[in-house]
């Protein structure tokens, strides 16, 4: 064990806790602020839907927009349907 | 000239504020400075036990904001340290007694009376905090090398940040000989995380539940190298704010060193 831990010293291939923890607590802050509040969403949706009515016809209840999180990474998604386009 | 008022606050309990808000302003009174030190933990009063002036409290921080006393009536003064006192925190009370506006007001009173005003804030970041908070000029962010600590620092900063405060980062608690071996967050690593400016650095002491035992002010305590940290931390508050920050090193021998560098050790 201890002529392992000599090798692995050596190489550099260990990572020390410290690290470990560094590592975990720059990801955990990242997501902390990628955080966001219901209040934020329900007058983004609402910004959104004024911005897309000077272009679209759009039912406005049947829009939807959420906050799809995987692994490595957070998206806004935005689904509506449109029912036409106006013409100026 | 007007006081300032700093808030030392951290988002986790359990990191050092008491110790550290006791230590700065036993500090900064053995520099001259006439010091109020607040106990803003209304509900959960400590810093009167940390200062060993508990058997004095009459009157407290609620009293003052409801205006049934001055402060010079409520505030105890330490006989060890001229120009040291303390402002206990109610007992009986919430931390919904009082709101953040009436903090100001009174806060306002502290900037005429005392050079240095330095709240010490609860844990968390609800109401006790905004009270805490919303008369500071200042703030000082308390700690430790774990990493829930060093997360709920990073709330609070950005809390800060949005009350137009930009805080100064204590990191307290180090094992220097844990660091070096890699077992510990160094300073380093949580500066580069929370992206702040250090106001100092105190290491891990057995002595500061020594001198919380007794009651007596760590800073007199010439043996204690945390005593002698927050010392410093004072110093960098009472206008020398580029006295430099000595980093805690452990007093390991050479050849335990060597034997851990080449992996003998552990």
């Amino acid at each position: 064990m201890m002529l392992n831990d000599l090798f692995s010293k050596w190489r550099g291939t260990k990572k020390s806790s410290s690290q470990t923890a560094k590592q975990r607590l720059q990801c955990a802050i990242v997501y902390d602020n990628l955080e966001v509040t219901d209040d934020v969403l329900i007058s983004l949706k609402s910004d959104i839907i004024d911005v897309l009515s000077k272009y679209f016809k759009i039912d406005s209840k049947a829009i939807s927009l959420d906050i799809e999180r995987s692994k490595d990474s957070s998206a806004l998604v935005l689904n509506t349907p449109i029912l036409s386009t106006i013409r100026r | 000239m007007e006081g300032k008022v700093i808030v030392i606050t951290s988002g986790k309990g359990g990191v050092g504020k008491t110790t550290a808000t006791a230590s700065i302003g036993a500090a900064l009174a053995r520099e001259g400075k006439k010091v109020a030190v607040v106990d803003m933990d209304i509900g959960l009063r400590n810093l009167d036990v940390v200062m060993g002036l508990e058997n004095r409290v009459v009157f407290n921080i609620v009293d003052i904001v409801r205006n049934k006393c001055r402060i010079n009536q409520a505030a105890i003064r330490d006989r060890r340290i001229d120009n040291l006192f303390l402002i206990p925190a109610s007992q009986s009370d919430n931390k919904d007694s009082i709101t953040p506006e009436e903090m100001v007001t009174v806060c306002k009173e502290f900037r005429k009376e005392f050079d240095f005003t330095l709240m010490d804030c609860p844990a968390g970041i609800e109401r006790g905090f905004e009270n805490a908070v919303a008369g500071a000029d200042e703030a000082v962010v308390v700690c430790t090398p774990e990493i829930s600590s060093v997360r709920d620092a990073d709330r609070i900063i950005g809390l800060l940040y949005a009350k137009k405060i930009t805080p100064k980062l204590i990191v307290n608690r180090i094992i220097p000989s844990m660091v070096e071996r890699g077992d510990m967050l160094s300073h380093e690593d949580v500066v580069d995380v929370l992206s702040v400016d250090l106001i100092g650095l105190v290491e891990m002491d057995d002595q500061v539940i020594v001198s919380t035992n007794t009651g007596s002010p760590l800073v007199m305590n010439k043996e204690s190298k945390a005593g002698v940290a927050f010392s410093r931390i004072a110093m960098r508050l009472n206008g020398q704010p580029d006295l430099p920050v000595e980093i805690p090193r452990s007093h390991e021998g050479f050849f335990k060193k060597m034997g851990r560098k080449i992996g003998m050790r552990k």
